[in-house]
Order: structure tokens, then C-alpha cells, then sequence
């Protein structure tokens, strides 16, 4: 009990919450396009981490054949768009209408035909860009990593994009309505096949930039995804499949319990405190925490 | 004189019988051949961790035995598994090779997390396994198997390597005693790195030395944050970290960026014996942490060792750098695996094969009871001798298998504990230059 009030008052409880916070930020970002994608063409890329993983290769390899960074994280997007767009040309629009464990089965099918080839092409070694953005330092205790803030502010960036995107433009009100109903769409004579198409570039453009910021933090190898994958998919189950501003909300709610937990107790708690909320929210609120009330 | 050209033709005969029956004993010589199933990682997180490196040590052991025409006649025939860093794979693969492969033994492993299972099993199915890698105590202790050997260190003699050496150093080379040093574990919880911790812990309590945290975590956890913050609360002296990769570039990134202080890092194998890796990840702020191991084969003063081995050590360098050219720094891994293999072909196998007319598990395990090197016997240096029944709780470990502590300094690798191995006087603690210092 004294060990838990000394870390309760601790400078570094403060740390906690913010550091909660950042990753949250990281969660946040993933979780954004995997969601968009689901809610409007509603098959639920299990291989969306894979895709990211992709990204970071791409990025790693322009950056170190001499391109500079920005650039390299440009074309880092334009490959994860053209995946996205790819993906579901290729695999998704011929099992839009099956059940959905033959989607779940495609995309995972998927997830392992990217880890393998990532395997072949670029081998098992650990990749590292080699860049890091430093610190901040808030007080002589606390210091803040640079990358996580720059993510946590990229994050907010793209939602707020996203929700204009999506509330103000033509196309983004198409999405919408393409989400609400999808079959009166075609009859209202909405061409919902390029609807899908660009739903799938602006997800596979969002896991371009997912990576970005992942290969500023964590080593590229193939497997990578593994390490996000589930995370990602939870976050966005728990904050309603297809609710993009509920999954971005449970991406900070998913992070503090990691965090918190981690600090009170051991590293482990954090996951397993986490993922007991997940499964009590399932049971209350099976829809996802933040979805509306139909 | 009609009697002499009887005996000629006789003699002829005789000698013509002779000669068919020397090629064909030889053509059966040359036909026998000993089936080794050989599982390492080659893929999943763990292959680009270590595992890839010790399988290339493992394979150039064999083809140089190979090479060299076979073991008593016999030639390896290996088949290689992959275990893709997953236990169940593992005992998959091993159960595979055993039953439908019918491969007469076993050799390899990298996790300990996959021994620990594949080693009942392997015993179960009373079939020799030769460990050239995997350090779990948990593999071996209290089970009594028959049938399993590792030549290789134990994960106890890394924790308690580490922390003797800290013990040993803490006055002279930090200006505090021991006893009020502060010291924080940190580890992967899977077998290894708890088996390690569990080592760090014991010996820190022998030596009544202050432990402030021992912590596990997740080698695929995505986030460290909250152990750094934990860490920078304690605010230990000396960090004690067993991990793998990525796990360990991600703490070390994160413990920078949070302004982690410490006196002195000491990282155990796996993870930290890849310095290429840490030095492409992290750049020079690797300099001067340390890794306990089995030394590197080639830091090993070559007068030290039996004569003939130096040669063998440099041969294995060569197909090394041969088969990864971009390497920099010549890793521990690779002699570590070459070097358990050799114990076995050039030590038990000819035993077993001499002296107990066979191949089978049986043969093996007293070949492999009666084996018996000195210090300097082998590529590794230490010597091999495993207990026999009874004598103690862990059957098959070797008893005289020990790690070092090195420290690496400018992409250089030098054997700083024990002092009669030394290469370096160590330096301790951390330089103003590194962004960790205390």
C-alpha cells in the first residue's frame, strides 16, 4: 500500500498519464484507417498491419539509398495506398458479398502472403532508420519522446482532417451514406465500387503515414505487425467497428490502462488489465464503447 | 613346382577376395551415415535475434566435419527445421523429424521457450538431443531426462556471472560498496529470461546486494514506457537486462528518450550478443554496455586452446564472413553453436560409434556421459563433463561451462570478466559521452 501511494504521488505518475497519452496517439493513428475501411466497405482487414509493416520497409530502403527523409515518407504512402487500393481491386471486391469468415480468411490469407514476401525480399534481419528526434525535456525528471509527440499531434491532425473530409466534401458524404446504407446507394446510382476503391487508398494512405511514424520508433522486420495487429483490431472493436471517433477514443483509453497498469504493477498487468476491460465492454456494450445507440 | 603355382593362384584368390572384401566394407563405411535433425529459428523475430547466426554456426560445424570425411566413417546428413519462433512449431518439427524424418538425433534450439517442451518430449520418445544453445535452466533442472545433453552455459551462470563481476567492481571502479549498489532486473518472461533473472536475483541475495526492481515483460510488447518510468523512479545504478530483439532496442530507444540514468547496463546473450544489430539500431550509445555470454570464440588467445583448434576457429570465421559478408562485427553466436556442435562430432559420436557400436540414443547418452575435456579443449575454452546420476539436479548440463562478461567499445568486442581472461580493464562506470550516464 505504501509502494502504491509513494507511486501515486510520484512526479512520475504525471509521466504515466502523459506517456498514456502518447501512445494512445500511436494507437490512435492505427486505428483510424483499419476503422475507416471497415465502415464503409465493412470487411475487417486482419492484414491492415501488415500493410504498415510494408510502409516502414519502403521507407527504410529510400531513406537509406540517399532520399531524405520527407520524401522517403511520401513514397513510404504512395505504396501503402497503392497496396490499399490493390488490396481490395484484387482480393476484397470478389468476397464483398461472401460470408464473413471467408473475408476474415482472405485478409488473413493476405496478412501471411505480406509477411512472407517481406521475408523472401528483404530477409529476417532487424532494420533500424537510424533517426531519432530526440526529447523533450519537461522538468529535470520528465522528458517527453519527440517521436511520440509528433505522432500524438499527427493523430489529432488526421481525425480533424478526416472529420471534415467527411462532413463537408462531396465525396466524403458520399462515404458517409455508402456506410449507412449500402444498398440503396446503388439503387440511388452511386457508383460504390469507386467509393470502395478510394476508401481503400485513403486507409492504405493512413497505414503509410501509421508507418512513418512506427519506423521513427520501433525496428522493421516482418513480423513486426504481430506486435500491432491485435492491438489495432481490439481498439477498434472496443470503440465500435466502423466508429472512427469512438476508435480514436478507445485507442486513449486502451493506452492509459496499458500504462497506468504497467506503472502500478508489473508491465504484464497493464496488458492483461487492458484486455479485461475489452472483454467486460464486449459483454456490456457489445456494439463498442462509444457507438451510438441505434 | 605344381605346388607353388597352386599356391600362387590361391594367393591370388585369396588376395582378390580380400580386396572385394576391404571395397565393400569401405562401400559400406562410405554408405553409413548418421541423420541429424537440426531446428533453429529461420525465421519469425527470433531468427534476426541470434538464431540465424547460431544455425549458420551449427551448419558450418557440420559441413566442415563433412569435409573432412565423416565422423568414424559416417557422414552427417542433416536436415535442417525451421521452428519459426514458435514453441508449438518446435515440437511439431521435433516429433516430425523424429517419426517420419526417423533421424537419429537431434541438434540445435535457440529458445528456451521451445526446449523446455521439445526436451520432455525428445526424452519421451527416447531420442538423443543435443542442445547447442537455449540456456533455461528450466530445460534441465529437476526433470531427470536421460536423453537430453547442452554442452552450453546454463541462464543461472549468466546471472550470477553478471552480478559476482558487479560485486568485484563496485569499490574500485565505482566508489560504492557493494552492498549499496542499486541494482534493477529486467527480462523477457519467457524461460530465458526468467531462468537469468532468477540467477541475477540469487546471487545479488548471497551477496546481500540492494535489488530495488525485477520486472518481466512481454518480448513483443509494443510499449516499454511504463517500465522506463518504473526504472527512472527506482532509480537504480546498474540495469541487468535479458531480452531479445527487438525488445531491446525498443527499451534502450524509449530509456533515452525518457532520460534514463544509469552507472552501468549488462545485457545477457540473445539480444545483446548481436552487436551489428545494437550498433545499427542505436548507433554508438552502445558503447561501453556490457554482455554476458560464452566468450567469443574469437577473442580466445589461441595458446589457451588444444592444438589444432585455433585452425578450426579461424575456419569458422572465414565461412562466416563467407556467408554474411556485411558483417562487422563477428558475434559470439556463431562460434558458440560451432563450437557445442564439434564437442559432439569430434567427442561423443566417435565413442559412441567406437565404443558402444552404435548410433542409437542409448550409445549416445554413455558416449556422452563419459565425455570428459579439459579446460582449453574445446573452441570455446571451457571444458565439458556432464553429471552422472544423481550427482545433481540438472542431468546433462555441462558442470564446466562458463560465461564472460564482455564490453563493447567502438563496434569492438573485449572479454572484460574474468580477470583471467581479460582483454580490457573494464570500464566502469558509464563515460560522460554516453547519453545514459548517471
Amino acid at each position: 500500500m505504501a509502494e502504491f501511494s509513494e507511486a501515486l504521488f510520484s512526479i512520475f505518475f504525471i509521466e504515466t498519464l502523459i506517456n498514456g497519452l502518447l501512445l494512445g496517439g500511436v494507437l490512435a493513428l492505427l486505428s483510424l484507417g483499419l476503422n475507416l475501411i471497415f465502415g464503409v466497405v465493412d470487411v475487417v482487414w486482419i492484414c491492415y498491419a501488415e500493410i504498415i509493416m510494408l510502409g516502414m520497409y519502403t521507407i527504410f530502403f529510400l531513406y537509406k539509398a540517399g532520399v531524405p527523409l520527407p520524401l522517403a515518407i511520401l513514397g513510404g504512402i504512395a505504396v501503402t495506398t497503392i497496396l490499399g487500393y490493390l488490396t481490395h481491386k484484387l482480393v476484397i471486391s470478389r468476397v464483398l458479398d461472401a460470408a464473413p469468415i471467408n473475408q476474415l480468411l482472405a485478409t488473413g490469407g493476405l496478412l501471411f502472403f505480406f509477411q512472407g514476401l517481406a521475408m523472401v525480399v528483404f530477409g529476417i534481419e532487424f532494420r533500424n532508420l537510424g533517426v531519432s528526434l530526440g526529447s523533450l525535456a519537461v522538468s529535470s525528471d520528465i522528458y517527453l519522446s519527440s517521436t511520440r509527440l509528433l505522432s500524438f499531434a499527427v493523430s489529432g491532425v488526421v481525425v480533424i482532417c478526416l472529420y471534415f473530409f467527411l462532413s463537408r466534401s462531396y465525396l466524403g458524404a458520399a462515404i458517409r451514406a455508402i456506410s449507412q446504407d449500402r444498398e440503396i446507394m446503388t439503387l440511388m446510382g452511386v457508383d460504390t465500387k469507386r467509393l470502395y476503391l478510394l476508401t481503400s487508398a485513403i486507409g492504405g494512405a493512413l497505414a503509410g503515414l501509421a508507418a512513418a511514424l512506427l519506423a521513427l520508433q520501433y525496428d522493421i522486420h516482418p513480423f513486426i505487425g504481430l506486435s500491432f495487429g491485435p492491438i489495432t483490431f481490439v481498439i477498434c472493436v472496443m470503440g465500435g467497428l466502423g466508429n472512427m471517433v469512438g476508435g480514436f477514443l478507445a485507442a486513449f483509453v486502451f493506452a492509459e490502462l496499458i500504462t497506468l497498469g504497467g506503472y502500478f504493477a508489473d508491465l504484464e498487468w497493464g496488458y492483461v488489465m487492458a484486455f479485461v476491460f475489452f472483454v467486460v465492454t464486449m459483454f456490456i456494450r457489445p456494439e463498442g464503447l462509444f457507438a451510438r445507440k441505434s | 613346382m605344381r605346388e607353388f603355382r597352386v599356391f600362387q593362384r590361391v594367393t591370388a584368390i585369396a588376395t582378390m577376395a580380400l580386396a572385394l572384401f576391404a571395397f565393400a566394407i569401405n562401400a559400406t563405411a562410405q554408405d553409413k551415415k548418421i541423420k541429424i535433425g537440426v531446428i533453429y529459428d529461420y525465421t519469425g523475430p527470433l531468427a534476426g535475434g541470434g538464431s540465424d547466426l547460431q544455425a549458420l554456426g551449427a551448419k558450418i560445424m557440420i559441413d566442415h566435419i563433412n569435409s573432412q570425411g565423416g565422423v568414424e566413417g559416417y557422414k552427417i546428413k542433416a536436415i535442417y527445421a525451421d521452428a519459426q519462433s514458435k514453441p508449438e512449431v518446435a515440437i511439431n518439427e521435433a516429433v516430425r523429424l523424429i517419426e517420419q524424418e526417423k533421424v537419429d538425433m537431434l541438434l540445435g534450439f535457440y529458445s528456451s521457450a521451445q526446449c523446455v517442451p521439445v526436451a520432455a518430449k525428445v526424452d519421451a520418445l527416447k531420442k538423443f538431443m543435443w542442445i547447442t544453445t537455449c540456456i533455461s535452466p528450466a530445460v534441465l533442472k529437476g526433470r531427470k531426462l536421460k536423453y537430453v545433453f547442452r554442452p552450453q552455459v546454463h541462464g543461472g551462470q549468466f546471472g550470477w556471472l553478471s552480478v559476482e563481476f558487479l560485486h568485484a567492481n563496485a569499490k574500485s571502479k565505482m566508489g560504492v560498496e557493494p552492498g549499496k549498489l542499486r541494482l534493477a532486473i529486467i527480462h523477457e518472461d519467457g524461460p530465458y529470461g526468467s531462468g537469468v533473472a532468477g540467477g541475477n536475483a540469487s546471487k545479488a541475495k548471497e551477496l546481500g546486494m540492494n535489488v530495488v526492481l525485477k520486472e518481466g515483460y512481454s518480448a513483443t510488447a509494443p510499449d516499454l514506457s511504463s517500465l522506463v518510468t518504473k526504472l527512472k523512479r527506482k532509480r537504480p545504478d546498474v540495469i541487468l537486462h535479458t531480452g531479445y530483439n527487438p525488445d531491446i532496442s525498443l527499451f534502450l530507444r524509449q530509456a533515452k528518450e525518457q532520460g534514463l540514468k544509469f552507472k552501468a547496463l549488462i545485457g545477457h546473450g540473445a539480444g545483446y550478443g548481436v552487436a551489428d544489430k545494437l550498433y545499427d539500431a542505436l548507433g554508438n550509445d552502445v558503447d561501453h554496455f556490457f554482455n554476458v555470454d560464452p566468450v567469443s570464440i574469437w577473442l580466445l588467445d589461441p595458446k589457451s586452446l588444444k592444438p589444432g583448434l585455433a585452425a578450426i576457429t579461424e575456419k569458422v570465421g572465414k565461412e562466416y564472413v563467407k556467408a554474411k559478408p556485411s558483417t562487422k562485427t563477428k558475434s559470439a553466436h556463431v562460434g558458440m553453436a560451432a563450437s557445442n556442435a564439434h564437442v559432439f562430432f569430434t567427442d561423443v559420436l566417435p565413442r559412441a560409434i567406437k565404443k558402444y557400436g552404435g548410433i542409437d540414443a542409448e550409445s549416445l547418452r554413455k558416449a556422452a556421459l563419459e565425455t570428459n575435456i579439459p579446460v582449453g579443449g574445446t573452441l570455446l575454452g571451457f571444458g565439458v563433463k556432464f553429471p552422472k546420476t544423481g550427482e545433481n539436479d540438472m542431468m546433462g548440463q555441462n558442470t564446466m561451462a562458463s560465461p564472460v562478461v564482455m564490453q563493447y567499445i567502438k563496434r569492438k568486442v573485449y572479454v572484460a570478466w574474468p580477470k583471467a581472461l581479460q582483454t580490457i580493464d573494464p570500464v566502469l562506470p558509464l563515460p560522460k559521452s554516453s547519453p545514459y550516464t548517471k
